[in-house]
């Protein structure tokens, strides 16, 4: 299986001289094709910072970050903003959702962005639709759709350009319980049929029990590393709660 | 902390906001300044010719400025309230009682206003000079420029601006009492709707800006009467209003929902977003692009046709005054009186002398014309070949026995044509002839005197009708240099008195036209400079407060892959269309109604407009530019980080 992220030693310091704070000390990841990760910590520990960094969205202090062979940290704006677009879904927990489109506008805009033509646009438009059963409010705007709705299109969106890899930042923080549900098994259906790879962000732990593997963060370093295994949701959701209540502190809201 | 210091960080903080606004407010000012320190200024009014217009002239745009600008600090204010209304929120949930905001926002405009107007009366002592000296300069006289402090013209600007700041300054105050808690801090998002096509609106407007365009183009009927000026021309002006405003409204929501139907163009790049977004704010700006629209046609549409007028001046006052000096002669010794006058000026030699024998008499047209003739004044052929002569004209006639040749009455655009094959009876004493019309010239002899229907005729028929019919003597002198005979003039003005409608001497004539046409190209310049700066200020203001409300939307974008510099060019390109459709919808009308005046104008004095024209677009699209580019600066800063 090939590798699709490889980040080594990564390091992010804010501030300057006399008053730095480090946010991430030297971090190494690596996630495996096929892989559904997720990134869980207490507010502050550093989590978002790392996908952050991942997504090329902020620029590590130091440390070395392989995409997909490429090394990112050699990259100038305009070559990371093509990487993005073409190697890269995003899915957050504000949606992210441009107003002034329409639902399939919003879709294809990676496709229209990188100059596909129509056809073959308007095909993965359809296609990922379906998957996401959303294809009836297509020609809809954000402003006339739910919060659960509206996270099904921006999944939608991060998979039409068939990325490499999807991050996820608190992908349901904003949902209610049944959406969070619906979204969880689609990206699971995502993962296991479509091999896709996915990394995760949350601080929920029902959420983190869909992944293969969940990696914890502390201030800025790896805590510990979950690997599901063969245990089912149940089994593998309670020992991250385990986890958490190792990890204390800011980390309260389990569910 | 105080109330007052709160208010002047308050300020500070969002001076790069008001910034430009600010800038306007000032400019507006220092016009008003200059303005009414011309319209006090003695030493100008000394010297020119048209001194009583002018200063009610500058009286009367000088009130015009400050309806329109204070309509612009209105309608900007009301801008500013709205966009901080939320902050406003804040410091009432902070405990802040009511009052106690509203006085903080009402020293706010009031501290702006207070710096503004220092720094306007300052740049207008400064500047209101050198514009003098512009308006001295355009007008062609040599004055002493007296402008510049002016205690008078100090107060007045102060008092107007006052007023105005004092009243929007109260509207700011009133603001935080009519606005609940929750409507203050709830109101930036109210969630803005896709505009519906209405096919109908579109097609009406589309329909009204026609039907005005062919009202506005249609050549001049026959009869040309007030009746039809206002009914035609009132139609077409509410027809164009509408029309205006529909298109803006419908039309470019049809268009731009029609170019959204074109999958493979609009779903490629960028365009996807421009479009939407475009399309999204279209119905919010209706609105101000109308008024833009049509305040910049009028706009182009005065400063080109003064421009012209002020450019053909010459030409117009030797049509209308062809000899430097003329006058009727009143017996030898008032003759000579006015000749040693002319000679004693050794600056401006006398080049040529005439006597000019014009016979008045009653005549009947063989035809029906919609001019009065009478009383047909008759000149010799040899007379009207001297005069061509003396003036350097090629025009010259060759009559024989009853022939005659009519002169093109002044102001008016009968061709050839129309006297062809007919004649006219001229009654005199004892029986009456009848004179076929063999041509028509277009020299004059004398100064416009309505009714100005001149008949050459030949030599023995002149001598036949003298016998019978007096003729009155005219003394004409033409002199060198003659647009320079300042002081000649004057005194021959007051000896001759009033023989003609206009001055009996040229430069009289060509100096007030040249002065008139000088202050109201002055005038409208300034007025469209003005007006200028507050649009763009408005579109600038409007396109930042989006930019501030779709920050969230452009991170989105830099976060699934657009660039920086697609981001950019999406801006310009969005930019591009505000600033673009109301110009060129404002360019469009001025055209159309610029073809109609030039129509009106070039039949009165016979001059091209193009050139005139095309200065004033082009200084137009200037000034949008350096907005246009400030806007996609201040905009990308915003949202492009």
């Amino acid at each position: 299986m090939n590798i699709v992220v490889e980040a080594k030693q990564i390091k992010k310091v804010y501030g300057a001289k006399g008053n730095v704070f480090s946010a991430l000390e030297d971090i190494d990841l690596t996630v495996m094709e096929g892989e559904f990760v997720g990134i869980m910590g207490p507010s502050g520990s550093g989590k978002s910072t790392l996908l952050n960094i991942l997504a090329t969205i902020d620029e590590p202090t130091a440390g070395d970050i392989v995409v997909d062979g490429i090394n990112l940290t050699k990259m100038n704006e305009e070559q990371l903003s093509a990487f993005r677009r073409d190697k890269l879904g995003f899915l957050f927990q504000d949606y992210n959702l441009l107003d002034t489109l329409t639902v399939k506008e919003n879709i294809i805009l990676p496709l229209a962005l990188a100059k596909l033509n129509v056809e073959e646009l308007e095909r993965r438009a359809d296609e990922v639709a379906d998957k996401f059963g959303i294809r009836d409010i297509l020609n809809k705007y954000p402003y006339q759709i739910s919060g659960g709705q509206k996270q099904r299109t921006a999944a939608s969106r991060a998979i039409i350009s068939k990325p490499n890899i999807i991050l996820a930042d608190e992908p349901t923080g904003a949902l209610d319980s049944k959406s969070a549900t619906d979204l969880l098994e689609s990206l699971k259906d995502l993962n296991e049929q479509d091999k896709a790879t996915i990394l995760m962000v949350t601080h929920d732990a029902y959420a983190a029990s869909y992944c293969n593997r969940v990696l914890f963060i502390k201030d800025g370093k790896i805590f510990t590393e979950l690997v599901k295994g063969k245990r089912s949701r149940k089994e593998f959701f309670n020992k991250v709660l385990d986890v958490l209540s190792a990890l204390g502190g800011g980390a309260n809201d389990v569910i | 902390m105080t109330l007052f210091s709160l208010a002047r960080k308050n300020i500070k903080g969002n001076f790069n906001n008001y910034f430009v606004y600010f800038v306007t407010l000032v400019f507006s000012m220092v016009i008003y300044y200059t303005f009414t320190s011309l319209q006090y200024s003695e030493k100008i009014q000394e010297s020119i010719e048209l001194s009583d217009t002018m200063s009610f002239m500058f009286g009367v745009s000088s009130i015009i400025l400050i309806l329109f600008v204070a309509i612009f600090i209105l309608y900007s204010n009301s801008f500013f309230t709205r966009k901080r209304k939320k902050e406003v929120g804040l410091y009432a949930i902070l405990g802040l009682r009511k009052k106690t905001i509203a006085k903080m926002l009402f020293y706010e405009n009031l501290i702006m206003g207070i710096i503004a107007i220092v720094i306007g009366i300052i740049l207008g002592t400064l500047l209101s000079k050198l514009f003098a000296m512009i308006l001295i300069k355009l007008m062609g006289s040599i004055a002493e420029v007296d402008v510049g402090i002016s205690i008078l013209a100090i107060t007045q600007t102060v008092i107007v601006f006052m007023v105005i700041i004092l009243f929007t300054s109260v509207q700011g105050y009133r603001l935080i009492y009519r606005f609940t808690l929750i409507e203050l801090f709830y109101d930036e998002k109210k969630g803005e709707q896709i505009p519906k096509v209405s096919l109908i609106s579109a097609v009406i407007g589309v329909i009204l800006l026609v039907v005005s365009y062919w009202l506005i183009l249609k050549p001049f009927p026959d009869e040309f009467t007030t009746e039809y000026l206002i009914k035609n021309y009132g139609i077409a002006f509410v027809a164009l209003v509408i029309g205006t405003h529909l298109f803006f409204r419908s039309v470019t929501v049809y268009l731009l929902r029609l170019s959204q139907k074109n999958k493979s163009r609009y779903y490629r790049g960028t365009r996807i977003i421009e479009t939407s977004r475009l399309l999204f704010r279209i119905r919010g700006n209706a609105r101000t692009f109308t008024v833009i629209a049509l305040l910049s046609a009028a706009t182009i549409c005065f400063l080109g046709a003064t421009y012209s007028g002020y450019y053909s001046n010459e030409k117009r006052a030797k049509e209308v005054v062809p000899f430097s000096y003329s006058h009727l002669s009143k017996g030898p010794e008032f003759d000579s009186q006015v000749e040693s006058i002319i000679k004693a000026d050794h600056r401006h030699p006398i080049k040529a002398k005439l006597d000019i024998p014009v016979i008045q008499v009653k005549g009947i047209l063989s035809f029906q014309l919609d001019y009065d003739i009478n009383p047909v004044k008759l000149i010799s052929e040899s007379t009207f070949n001297k005069v061509a002569n003396a003036l350097n004209k090629d025009e010259t006639v060759s009559l024989s026995g009853n022939q005659a040749a009519v002169i093109q009455p002044r102001f008016t655009e009968y061709t050839k044509s129309v006297f062809k094959g007919e004649n006219i009876t001229i009654q005199l004493p004892q029986g009456s002839s009848e004179l076929p019309f063999v041509h028509m010239v277009e020299s004059n002899v004398l100064p416009f005197d309505y009714p100005d229907f001149f008949l050459v005729v030949s030599n023995e028929m002149f001598a036949k009708i003298a016998k019978k019919e007096a003729p009155l003597t005219y003394k004409v002198y033409e002199v060198e240099n003659e647009v320079t005979a300042q002081a000649t003039s004057r005194k021959v003005n007051k000896l001759v008195g009033n023989d003609f409608q206009v001055s009996s001497s040229f430069y009289t004539e060509y100096k007030q036209g040249k002065e008139g046409n000088a202050i109201t190209l002055f005038i409208f310049g300034f007025l469209g400079l003005v007006f200028l700066a507050a649009s763009g200020s408005i579109i600038y203001f409007k396109q930042l407060t989006e930019a501030n409300e779709a920050k969230g939307q452009y991170e989105i974008l830099r976060k699934i892959g657009v660039n920086k510099k697609d981001i950019r060019k999406s801006i310009k390109r969005q930019s591009l269309f505000v600033f673009g459709l109301p110009l060129t919808v404002g360019i469009l009308h001025s055209c159309v109604t610029l073809y109609f005046t030039s129509n009106f104008i070039s039949n009165l004095i016979g001059i091209n407009l193009i050139f005139p024209i095309l200065m004033a677009i082009v200084f137009f699209v200037i000034i949008y530019a350096v907005y246009y580019v400030l806007t996609v600066n201040t905009y990308n800063r915003i949202v492009n980080k």
